[in-house]
């Protein structure tokens, strides 16, 4: 029967399909097909799309259910959480992924599961619109690669809390320490992939740059082989703004990875923050800022806690077996979308650390050298036979006659036959261990449940009467308002030199500040 | 409308690597066979679980590949642990024997992109590509000097170790995978994309970080890759 979505949905569908394919093939095509001698990377990156396809349309539904995606990309860019916008770009590619590789082996046609597609599409275009609302761009790429995400208010507290450090001090090699460490870690957690860093920015402070460079899930939480070996590790997301000289961030990419012209000198950095927040906090909330001292000892012991970790952790993964190394890489991908649910307050484990089985059905395909070829040519080449078209075509970035996804026929409107759904959830598998540990946040470690219900309960002070409509298009012409003063002083609520400076400060202001 | 469009594809071609073209295809079919073989319309096929292509079904389209002789290409060492059956041998670094010779005249026994311009270095070249050999560094330490070889764009297998190397020389990638990027945060000269010629576990090398770091987006250009001398 023919689709109930209409020409416009379809469009629109059809467009951010497509605007996400490119994107995407220009961040794979510059990075070369991911490798790793310990994981088995093409294969879980593979089976991930498989999950994601399977699973993300009923989940959308469940998070819609509770809270809209404008809302959840609304609340994820006053903090920093696994909503930010490198998981924000990839969701439509790893669902799509999942629907090319069954168009390719005919298991399925383009003009199958129209309202699964319909679902994630709009769900993850309408969460970036929001997300990205400060530039009205819908993702970093159509900024020029400039992911300048936040608003005005927090900016000023970043800058004016920054605690300057200069090559040779404590607090300076600290952070070169810290910063080093943390990707370590986050590229070990998260089983080879970049998804626990992002960077945003870059923002201009006078003659400098300021980039704002987050870690997440770094402790005992979501993923359960963080259990125990995290333990350790008391802040689940940590942000650091850092204020650069002599360096602009040319590209600030889809994928929130930063280059710099001249490249990245770690010497350049002049004033830097530290914050931890989650989707339970009002904001970001300051880590051991008092001082200079402070924040670098902390630096350090956060160091050495990552450092250990990492050992741990790498022995850990070292024992697993092929299959629970391919379990634990696919979910991590697929996990993009779990801090949707975390937001929304429908978090279950189970709905995000399992395979379904039909995904996981596919695992006899997934040796080493399918998974690189497929993914090679899915998302490189784009050479498979499903993604090819009219000799006439020339893609965007490849100049080819194909394209990474396959577009949904219009003549679905019409009288061509379609399917609307793969169905529910399927039940799911794990070689896994099963999750012990609490949920670490911003309220402490709590359990699945405490976590949903804190989630479902919190309104942020800045949303309160309308706040969350306060762009800064808005105070432009309204800063002297006491809704203005209220929503920067909500956000000044935790800072050594804002708080309740209300509305009325200029850049100016903020550097007489910082200079005492 | 009504079956598996793949199969009448007006554009379509082969796919570019045999394993999925082989694996694709053969899927293709049995799916093809299936449809035939029900009678039904394909929207009333397609997500109809008693049709549903099974794992017994892939192993099936796996075995068919392996058994004309064909084995896989491995990345991570576990596949091959585990199935060595099914996966080629690790390449080994060769030596053609045809080195050029650099202005010392010392044996050019690689190139690499530089990752960001350093002091030039001069170390032992050490292999590090199997969790062995990382457990090893790891309970043992990283002897001093050490240039790692690491046949691994990624950041994990070598995690717990990488900030004892005093320089990275890694044979894949690009300066912005991984490895590239860690090695940036932690201040360790790095070559990637590294072509080996004649290099041995053991050989003290030189290393030109001191060039500049490699244009992710240019064009390869030999001139401006980094060389490794062969010192001893």
């Amino acid at each position: 029967m023919p689709t109930n979505l209409t020409y416009t949905q379809l469009l629109e569908d059809n467009a951010w399909l497509r605007k996400s394919g490119d994107s995407f093939y220009f961040q794979c095509t510059t990075r070369t097909v991911q490798e790793s001698k310990l994981f088995p990377v093409n294969p879980y990156i593979a089976l991930s799309y498989y999950n994601a396809w399977y699973r993300w349309p009923e989940l959308v539904r469940k998070i819609s259910a509770s809270m809209s995606p404008e809302e959840v990309g609304d609340r994820a860019r006053e903090v920093s959480s696994y909503v930010n916008a490198i998981s924000l770009s990839t969701i439509p590619n790893f669902f799509l992924g999942g629907r090319q590789f069954l168009i390719d082996m005919g298991m399925i046609n383009p003009t199958d599961s129209l309202d699964d597609i319909h679902e994630v599409l709009d769900f993850s275009r309408r969460a970036n619109l929001a997300y990205h609302r400060q530039t009205g761009h819908v993702l970093n790429s159509d900024n020029s690669n400039r992911a300048q995400i936040l608003p005005e208010r927090a900016l000023q507290v970043f800058e004016a809390d920054a605690i300057g450090c200069v090559p040779g001090d404590r607090l300076h090699s600290a952070v070169a320490g810290f910063l080093a460490t943390a990707s370590q870690y986050a590229f070990l957690k998260n089983c080879e992939c970049r998804l626990g860093i992002h960077n945003s920015g870059p923002y201009q402070v006078g003659a400098n740059e300021m980039l704002v460079r987050d870690f997440v899930d770094l402790a005992e939480g979501d993923y359960p082989w963080l259990d125990g070996v995290a333990s350790e590790i008391e802040h689940n997301n940590l942000t650091m703004p850092v204020i650069m000289k002599d360096t602009h961030f040319n590209i600030v990419d889809d994928w929130g990875s930063f280059e710099a012209t001249p490249s990245y000198d770690h010497d350049n950095v002049v004033a830097v923050g530290l914050y931890t927040s989650d989707y339970l906090s009002d904001g970001y909330i300051p880590v051991h800022m008092e001082n200079a001292g402070d924040l670098a000892d902390y630096l350090d012991l956060l160091r050495e806690k990552m450092a250990d970790a990492t050992s741990q952790l790498w022995k850990r993964m070292a024992g697993w077996s092929r299959d629970q190394m391919i379990d634990a890489g696919s979910l991590v991908y697929y996990g993009v979308f779990k801090d949707f649910a975390h937001f929304a307050g429908t978090y279950e484990q189970d709905d995000w650390c399992m395979l379904d089985e039909r995904a996981n059905r596919m695992k006899p395909l997934m040796n080493d050298e399918y998974g690189r070829d497929a993914i090679a040519e899915v998302v490189g080449f784009i050479s498979l036979t499903s993604q090819q078209e009219s000799p006439y075509v020339m893609s965007r970035y490849a100049a080819q006659p194909a394209d990474m996804w396959s577009a949904i026929p219009y003549a679905v409107l019409h009288d061509a036959p379609s399917t609307a759904t793969a169905g529910p959830i399927r039940p799911g598998v794990t070689s896994l261990e099963p999750k012990t540990a609490l949920y670490t946040t911003t309220r402490g470690k709590l359990t699945q449940d405490e976590c949903n219900a804190a989630a479902k309960g919190f309104v942020p002070k800045v949303f309160e009467d309308g706040g969350r409509y306060l762009d800064d298009q808005w105070v432009k012409n309204n800063a002297a308002s006491d809704r203005a003063r209220r929503l920067y002083e909500a956000t000044q609520e935790h800072s050594r030199h804002l708080q309740g400076r209300g509305s009325l400060l200029q850049r100016e202001d903020i550097e007489k500040i910082r200079n005492g | 409308m009504s079956q598996p469009q793949v199969l009448d594809d007006k554009w379509g071609k082969k796919a570019m690597t045999p394993t999925v073209e082989h694996f694709h295809r053969a899927v293709r079919e049995v799916v093809a066979e299936r449809f035939a073989a029900s009678g039904r319309a394909w929207e009333d096929f397609v997500h109809d679980l008693a049709c549903e292509i099974t794992a017994e079904d892939l192993q099936a389209v796996e075995k068919s590949l392996l058994d004309t002789g064909y084995t896989f290409e491995t990345s991570a060492h576990v596949s091959l642990a585990e199935s060595p059956e099914k996966y080629k041998p690790l390449a080994v670094v060769s030596d053609s024997g045809n080195q050029v010779t650099d202005d010392e005249g010392r044996k050019v026994v690689g190139t690499g992109d530089n990752v960001f311009s350093a002091p030039d270095l001069t170390g032992t070249a050490r292999f590090v590509g199997t969790v062995d050999v990382v457990m090893e560094m790891l309970l043992g330490g990283v002897p001093p000097d050490t240039i790692a070889i690491i046949d691994d764009s990624g950041g994990t297998l070598t995690a717990p170790i990488l900030e004892g190397f005093a320089g990275v020389i890694c044979m894949g990638g690009t300066v912005r995978s991984h490895l590239g990027i860690l090695t940036r945060e932690y201040n360790i000269p790095c070559l990637m994309a590294a072509e080996l010629d004649g290099l041995a576990d053991g050989d003290k090398i030189h290393v030109q970080y001191s060039k500049p770091a490699t244009d992710a987006y240019a064009e390869r250009d030999e001139s401006a890759r980094v060389r490794i001398s062969k010192i001893s």
